[in-house]
């Protein structure tokens, strides 16, 4: 008997349907950086009832995404977001921003809330007035402990969903400095954001989408999986908005069967699926903040993946 | 290898005048004067009683805050010792706060403090104990950035006004709702909004908007930023010797932002080095637009830079204060300042 949620997050319908979503139970459908990421459903409302419809098709839940960072000219889009949501069936709404909670509150309150990591969950007095606006799950902000996630989830009796593979946020911006490439560059908005790109600095590299800065290496808790099941987590996420259809599929293959594994005690960790990670990490691994070091750390057996790595391609 | 650097402030003794322009670097308007008006010059436009913008300076010293004072602001902002994002240096302990208090009582003017960190689960009870003492003393307001501790405060101390800081992340006029109804009095905007948003927020709210029009807008948005961390989680912990929490300056980790936006990264591109850069960020003074952003409502002209010397902030806020009266007297929609130092730069914030 399933007792998980294995979810992704999917920015536009060409690559919503290019995506093999057997391995997932559920998808969050649209881009929360920038409203010109192409084709972004939160701009798009036929692709985003039709990428509703192609998700609960397939028998899975159906996210609604929304924007980070909104200033008040995407107010009224974020509201067309909303009702199309709502008429088209969708499962839950991310929500990052305090406005667009207080809108999905007083407007939709039958529409579950789920806590996105931008919203800043840091302590269980943050979480409890969250929840009191209608959430019924959090991702923690992501610089603090399992252990504090779990204080604050069982302190609150709000579960916790947990980025398990993929770029970790790091940061969001209100500008782009890719439209400064737009020049020297064949690769224009709204796809220049897509291209491989990396900051490099010495050991490190970071990941820039235009409007948001992600980890450049993949944070990954497939050898954590028993532990984290093993705390009572049941939602995890595979992070992938700027990812291949390809990078969705074959690791939420491992992922899903590893869990299942986890979830009937047992904790061995498939070799072939380390493969497959390595395949799908351009700069490396990492275990984002959540045994409480620097993000960018890896703790576990595959250590020499924490090293940043620039010939490897996914 | 990264450096990891305490906040610093670049020190320059030459004032010069920044190339005049807008914030998106036009040049400037011609009907711009080139210097203030006196107000003996002009009759004034506002009546008495009727509603004049607060100027609020920041002050990490006593002698920014009595610099701040002289120069004309109505209400300084400081951090104790502890509790704040600003770093030890530039924060006061109690009898510091105690005489800042004083000071500002005796010239009728007001303190704000800033407890823009986010205390853990344990450190929250003494902090609200400590509160409710301090605020006896004649706060005016303290200045929060999580939504759990503005609710907690307000909970436990009906009468104290509460800022929802710039670290809240509030953009939208929903965001100012939102904050409304938790309990907020004030919410603190970004500088780079537009005078046509702050107008839609104040017609939809009715707590006061301050505006940081004098502030350093960063790549990555106040309060949404945890690459220092991700890179150097051990390096914040070790500077932060305190109770509070590890990791992003957001969360508490004072020092730990060492300014990682403002040092070189190579841009990889399909494995390529094709460029050398640092992130985008510039510094926003928006006095040429001050009579835009008092026409919208704005209700508190905020200056960032609790890191400042003294020195900088009287200059600063000066400037300000003469805008203000300037724009009071006059109603000029549009007032060029004749320059403004050009040292504090993304460094000195």
């Amino acid at each position: 008997m399933q007792t998980f949620e294995l979810n992704t997050t999917i920015s536009n319908l060409r690559s919503l349907r290019e995506t093999d979503l057997s391995a997932y139970d559920a998808v969050y459908l649209g881009n929360i950086y920038c409203r010109t990421f192409q084709e972004n459903f939160l701009e798009r409302l036929d692709d985003l009832r039709e990428g509703i419809a192609h998700v609960k098709d397939r028998g899975l839940r159906a996210y609604v995404a929304t924007y980070a960072a909104p200033r008040n000219d995407a107010l009224p889009k974020v509201q067309k977001v909303l009702e199309t949501a709502a008429r088209a069936g969708a499962d839950a709404i991310e929500v990052h921003n305090m406005g667009v909670l207080l809108m999905v509150h007083e407007q939709f309150p039958s529409l579950p809330v789920h806590v996105g990591g931008f919203a800043n969950v840091y302590t269980d007095a943050g979480a409890a007035v969250l929840k009191e606006h209608g959430a019924v799950r959090f991702t923690p902000n992501y610089e603090i402990s399992l252990d504090e996630v779990k204080a604050i989830a069982d302190s609150v009796s709000l579960p916790a969903e947990i980025l398990v593979h993929g770029k970790m946020p790091l940061g969001v911006s209100d500008s782009c400095f890719l439209l400064e490439y737009e020049s020297k560059w064949a690769e224009k908005c709204p796809t220049v954001c897509q291209e491989d790109l990396f900051l490099r600095q010495g050991d490190w590299a970071i990941r820039p989408v235009g409007k948001g800065v992600l980890s450049g290496k993949d944070v990954c808790m497939l050898e954590h999986l028993p532990a984290l099941v093993g705390a009572g987590y049941t939602m995890f996420r595979i992070e992938a908005a700027y990812e291949t259809p390809a990078y969705r599929f074959n690791l939420a293959k491992i992922y899903r069967a590893a869990i299942e594994r986890a979830t009937q005690g047992d904790d061995t960790v498939d070799e072939l699926a380390w493969h497959t990670v390595r395949q799908h990490t351009a700069v490396g691994l990492c275990n984002g903040f959540y045994f409480g070091r620097t993000g960018g750390e890896y703790v576990g057996s595959q250590g020499e993946m924490a090293e940043v790595r620039w010939t490897a391609r996914g | 290898m990264i450096l990891v650097t305490e906040p610093y402030f670049r020190q320059q003794d030459n004032f010069e005048p920044l190339v005049p322009g807008d914030l998106h670097g036009n040049p400037a308007r011609a009907d711009w004067p080139t210097a203030l008006t006196p107000c003996s010059q002009v009759a004034s436009s506002i009546a008495p009683g009727e509603r004049r913008a607060t100027l609020l300076a920041p002050a990490g010293c006593l002698d920014a805050a009595a610099q701040a004072f002289a120069a004309g602001a109505d209400a300084v902002y400081v951090g104790l010792k502890g509790w704040s994002r600003g770093g030890a240096r530039h924060e006061l302990d109690r009898e510091q706060l105690r005489t800042c208090l004083a000071l500002a009582h005796k010239l009728r003017k007001k303190v704000q403090l800033a407890l823009n960190i986010i205390p853990k689960p344990g450190e929250r009870k003494r902090l609200l104990g400590e509160l409710g003492e301090l605020a006896a003393w004649g706060l005016s307001a303290v200045i929060v950035n999580d939504a759990g501790v503005l609710r907690g405060i307000r909970q436990e101390l009906a009468d104290l006004a509460i800022t929802a800081s710039v670290g809240c992340g509030a953009l939208n006029a929903q965001d100012v709702r939102f904050y409304q109804d938790l309990g907020a009095s004030a919410v603190v905007l970004p500088g780079y909004l537009e005078p046509a948003e702050v107008a839609t927020i104040k017609a939809k709210s009715t707590i006061a908007v301050e505006l940081m029009l004098h502030m350093v807008e960063e790549f990555v948005q106040l309060g949404r930023c945890w690459m220092p961390s991700y890179l150097h989680f051990a390096a914040a912990e070790r500077a932060a010797q305190t109770t509070r929490l590890g990791g992003s300056v957001k969360r508490g980790g004072v020092g730990s932002c060492f300014r990682i936006c403002q040092q070189p990264w190579a841009l990889v591109r399909d494995g390529v080095e094709v460029d050398n850069r640092v992130l985008p960020s510039r510094q926003i003074s928006r006095l040429a637009e001050l009579g835009e952003f008092l026409a919208a409502g704005v209700d508190v002209i905020k200056i960032q830079g609790r890191s400042l010397t003294a020195d900088m902030v009287g200059a600063i806020t000066g400037r300000y204060r003469s805008a203000l009266e300037a724009w009071e007297c006059g109603g000029a929609a549009a007032l060029m300042p004749a320059g403004l130092p050009p040292m504090w730069t993304v460094q000195g914030r």
